[in-house]
């Protein structure tokens, strides 16, 4: 059951950095699991989010200038790694 | 950003290497190779002014060889990078267009020079070497934009895109007035009243002329046409705000490329070479379109470079 949610959550980050990253979002994502998590990106939990978000913040701010669509991106991480029931309110 | 694949410095080496090679060889056949004594009549120069004047003229070509193989090794890397993905394989292709593009340019300029050489110690030989250069001028393009059309369609089609009727349309449009407008110039310079007389700038027979080069540069045009069309479909439709902005300037770069590469060519057939310098209104417009080619090749490598940088962070 752990592994099922802890996949359903790395879909979900795929998902939202499929807004900005297109075609190349899982790879992305696997890339920073795998080398700043040091864990297979389908091991995912909530509890590497954080630390996630930051790594990708510093990875995107490499592409782009623009300090607020890293922000947006890095937000819509956030409601992921708030708990069920405060992201089902968000 | 910690990086785990191998980063790969000799591969954008190689391409640039060969140019180089290319563009030493090229100035020293330049500077070698005979002067042509039409040209030199017909603007009073010396042996040494004419080298340095052709110098001049074909330093604009030459500089572009660098551009077109920087991004033809830009775009490769990309390529191999994400080579086993989905889409890898249609920019695999997309970069080995590219590469024939790039090729494109020095080949025939450098076997241009060698055969108009020989040409001038022996007259007879000017319409093979005319022949020769006409027919390789036409073939390496040909090959690239098939390629480039391939990859374009296979990007288009992972994406579940398709030309819609109005793209349809002003795609025949602009290919009809293209191909009636090209084909108008090239006939007002034959003899039409015989089929098999040669006795014309390109030094082929009518029948020979259209079947092999009229209709394949009107098929290779259209293969470009339809390359530049996919690539700018999917650089507009593609999701992701980085990917698309890197997509588009590489879709951008690759359509300057293709539309600059036909104008070239057009040019290039409907006033036929004359076998050596030429210093005419032509040049000038020739040179103009190498700017645009300039900046379209300039362009794919800032796109390329902007997605490889997305697979590296």
């Amino acid at each position: 059951m752990a592994r099922l949610s802890d996949s359903m959550l790395y879909d979900q980050v795929v998902k939202v950095t499929y807004v900005y990253l297109g075609p190349a979002a899982d790879r992305f994502i696997d890339r920073q699991v795998q080398n700043h998590l040091n864990k297979p990106p389908q091991q995912l939990s909530r509890e590497d989010l954080l630390s996630l978000i930051d790594w990708i913040r510093v990875a995107v701010s490499l592409l782009t200038e623009d300090s607020e669509i890293v922000e947006e991106y890095a937000a819509q991480l956030h409601q992921l790694a708030a708990p069920h029931d405060k992201a089902k309110k968000a | 950003m910690t990086n785990n694949r191998k980063s790969t410095p000799p591969a954008i080496l190689s391409p640039l290497r060969f140019c180089l090679l290319l563009a030493v060889v090229y100035t020293t056949l330049l500077f070698v190779l005979p002067a042509n004594k039409i040209a030199m009549q017909a603007y009073h120069l010396a042996p040494t002014q004419y080298h340095i004047l052709l110098f001049v003229v074909v330093l604009p070509l030459i500089l572009i060889w660098f551009a077109a193989f920087y991004s033809y090794a830009k775009l490769d890397q990309y390529a191999q990078l994400i080579s086993k993905t989905p889409e890898g394989g249609d920019f695999v292709e997309l970069a080995r267009g590219v590469r024939w593009l790039a090729w494109g340019l020095a080949i025939p300029s450098l076997l241009s020079i060698i055969l108009n050489s020989i040409a001038n110690s022996r007259p007879g030989f000017l319409s093979t070497a005319l022949i020769t250069t006409n027919y390789f001028s036409l073939l390496i393009p040909l090959i690239g934009f098939s390629i480039i059309r391939k990859g374009a369609q296979g990007l288009t089609e992972h994406a579940k895109l398709r030309l819609n009727s109005g793209s349809a349309q002003t795609i025949m449009i602009v290919f009809v007035v293209l191909g009636v407008a090209f084909c108008f110039f090239i006939f007002r310079q034959l003899n039409l009243h015989s089929f098999s007389s040669s006795n014309n700038p390109y030094f082929l027979p009518v029948w020979l002329l259209i079947s092999t080069i009229i209709v394949p540069y009107l098929y290779a045009w259209f293969s470009g046409l339809l390359a530049a069309h996919d690539l700018a479909l999917y650089s507009k439709h593609v999701s992701g705000v980085f990917y698309r902005q890197a997509m588009r300037l590489l879709a951008g770069g690759t359509v300057a490329v293709i539309a600059s590469s036909v104008a070239i060519q057009c040019l290039r057939s409907v006033i036929p070479r004359s076998g050596h310098l030429s210093l005419s209104a032509t040049l000038v417009i020739i040179n103009i379109i190498y700017v645009i080619m300039a900046a379209g090749f300039i362009m794919l490598s800032i796109g390329a470079n902007k997605l490889k940088k997305i697979e590296e962070i």
